[in-house]
């Protein structure tokens, strides 16, 4: 051992050191959040609570029944019942989610050619029980008028679920092999 | 006063009266320690928190400073779990062992000027005592319990707790020969020649070493192998549930109180201070206490668990050597 390492040993450099620093974290703020008084507010484009999108011009839903987000879910938590109505039109007669079942992964959301279901940036529907999260074609509706509403709707689509070949790049500089294929240039 | 001179022979009142002084005495020390342990559950949790850029508990009241109430409601009607293979007598005893030893030891302290319970001359002796009979309680809970996790946990703790005492024992050895006696008041008072009016510039190897030991013989981390938790559970104390366990706790505690008190004032010098704190005589001792309570926390925050043969190693091959040392340095010293 050299002169030096018996020096740190005796002295106990390391652990002094290593004692600094926890005393210097306590004079630090701390980072915890105080949940329910302290709310986090969610990212946009945050995937929460699910919505039935509603037509800005009759209020009614924009879904026509195509069953493509049924379709699409990896979970298979969608469920969609069309009928034939009186002028022999097709009616979305039943529209149900398995909020319990679903991942959040949208692809619903990109699936649906009339932008008919979106993800809201509500998070917080802890309930007792399961049938609170089951969600009916009347919940779902309800959920757009509490959480999504025509001026983040608009927004909505528009931001985040309008997919562009930048959005799936990286920054400015990072290496590419196709240059030319940087920042939706070959889109 | 006459009823009792009639009753119990001549000079009995005075005995009685004795004996009532000494009782409030305990009273006001068990109650004060008490308190101190509650609230050095709360500040432990605030500290370490802190220190890891948290918060500590904070729901309990302002900043939940109401905490140490509310845990100790919790343990008080938790049922109180006694497994079926246990040695029972010696479960239902070991946890009041380790709290008696505990609390007997505040017995020889001095906390200011004339305040101690019994000023007997082999205080430090019997602080010495007092700490290893606590470790009886742990071995008795490690094996009655009857599970492999407490029994390995009761195994190492009395593995470690002898070999520290050793080290324990010799480094307080350098404060016996400057003092020349182990009654604790009489020690703060040598102290008072001394620079600073502390032993802390003479002794520093052996204030190095009792600190190091002191964390050893209380089990608190870096040191806290016999309740390891990512390897033994909780240690001793696996099967220990309610009341019980909240004794248990309050022992450590109530040790590590202990264990503060005797470095400062074999050490730091006691009650006394640069200066004269008014109407509170016992705050220099206060003061001291916090500071080394609060050492023992910041350690704790800093410092990951020693391995077991790390720690026998530490032990055997560097605190002893380094009390002996120190105690033929302090001989030497003292003869020219």
């Amino acid at each position: 051992m050299r002169f030096k390492d018996i020096i740190k040993t005796v002295f106990l450099t390391e652990i002094i050191k290593g004692m600094a620093l926890t005393f210097r974290s306590m004079l630090t703020h701390a980072v915890t959040r105080q949940y329910p008084e302290e709310k986090r507010p969610a990212m946009p484009g945050f995937r929460g609570l699910h919505a039935l999108m509603r037509d800005p011009r009759t209020g009614e839903a924009r879904c026509v029944g195509c069953g493509l987000c049924a379709a699409i879910c990896p979970s298979q938590c969608i469920h969609v019942y069309t009928a034939d109505s009186v002028e022999h039109k097709k009616i979305v007669e039943r529209y149900e989610i398995d909020v319990l079942r679903c991942t959040f992964c949208a692809l619903c959301v990109e699936a649906c050619p009339f932008q008919a279901i979106a993800l809201t940036e509500h998070y917080e529907y802890a309930d007792y029980s399961r049938e609170a999260f089951y969600m009916t074609k009347e919940r779902l509706l309800e959920n757009y008028d509490k959480y999504m509403g025509w001026e983040k709707d608009k927004e909505y689509f528009r931001r985040f679920w309008h997919p562009v070949a930048r959005d799936f790049t990286g920054y400015e500089e990072q290496p590419v092999f196709r240059p030319e294929m940087r920042s939706g240039q070959g889109r | 006063m006459k009823f009792f001179e009639i009753i119990f022979g001549p000079g009995s009142f005075d005995l009685f009266l004795n004996l009532l002084f000494i009782i409030i005495k305990i009273a006001v020390v068990i109650g004060v320690v008490m308190f101190h342990v509650a609230y050095a559950t709360y500040f432990e949790r605030k500290v370490i928190g802190h220190m890891q850029v948290r918060l500590g508990p904070m729901r309990v009241g302002p900043h939940g400073i109401l905490q140490p109430i509310a845990d100790f409601m919790k343990l008080f009607f938790k049922e109180d779990i006694i497994p079926a293979e246990a040695d029972k007598p010696l479960f239902y005893i070991a946890p009041v062992i380790s709290v008696l030893a505990a609390l007997s030891s505040l017995a020889v302290i001095p906390f200011f000027e004339g305040f101690v319970i019994a000023d007997i001359n082999i205080g430090l002796l019997f602080i010495l005592a007092m700490s290893s009979l606590g470790s009886y309680g742990i071995i008795l809970a490690g094996w009655s319990s009857n599970s492999k996790y407490s029994f390995l946990g009761g195994l190492r703790s009395s593995a470690q707790v002898v070999s520290y005492e050793i080290a324990m024992g010799l480094s307080l050895v350098g404060v016996m020969m400057l003092s020349g006696t182990l009654n604790l008041t009489g020690i703060v008072k040598a102290q008072e020649a001394y620079p600073l009016g502390m032993f802390l510039i003479p002794q520093i190897i052996g204030f190095f070493v009792f600190m190091i030991a002191a964390i050893a013989e209380t089990n608190r981390s870096p040191f806290d192998l016999p309740e390891a938790e990512s390897e033994l559970v909780a240690g001793y104390f696996v099967e220990y549930s309610g009341m019980r366990f909240a004794l248990f706790y309050a022992a450590e505690y109530i040790g590590m109180v202990v264990m503060s008190s005797i470095a400062a004032i074999c050490f730091l010098g006691g009650w006394n201070g640069p200066f004269k704190i008014p109407y509170v005589p016992f705050a220099w001792l206060l003061i001291k206490v916090y500071f080394l309570i609060f050492l023992y926390y910041w350690i704790r925050a800093t410092l990951p668990r020693y391995r077991y043969d790390h720690l026998m190693d530490l032990g055997w091959k560097v605190l002893i050597p380094l009390a002996l040392l120190n105690i033929v340095v302090t001989g030497i010293i003292k003869m020219l």
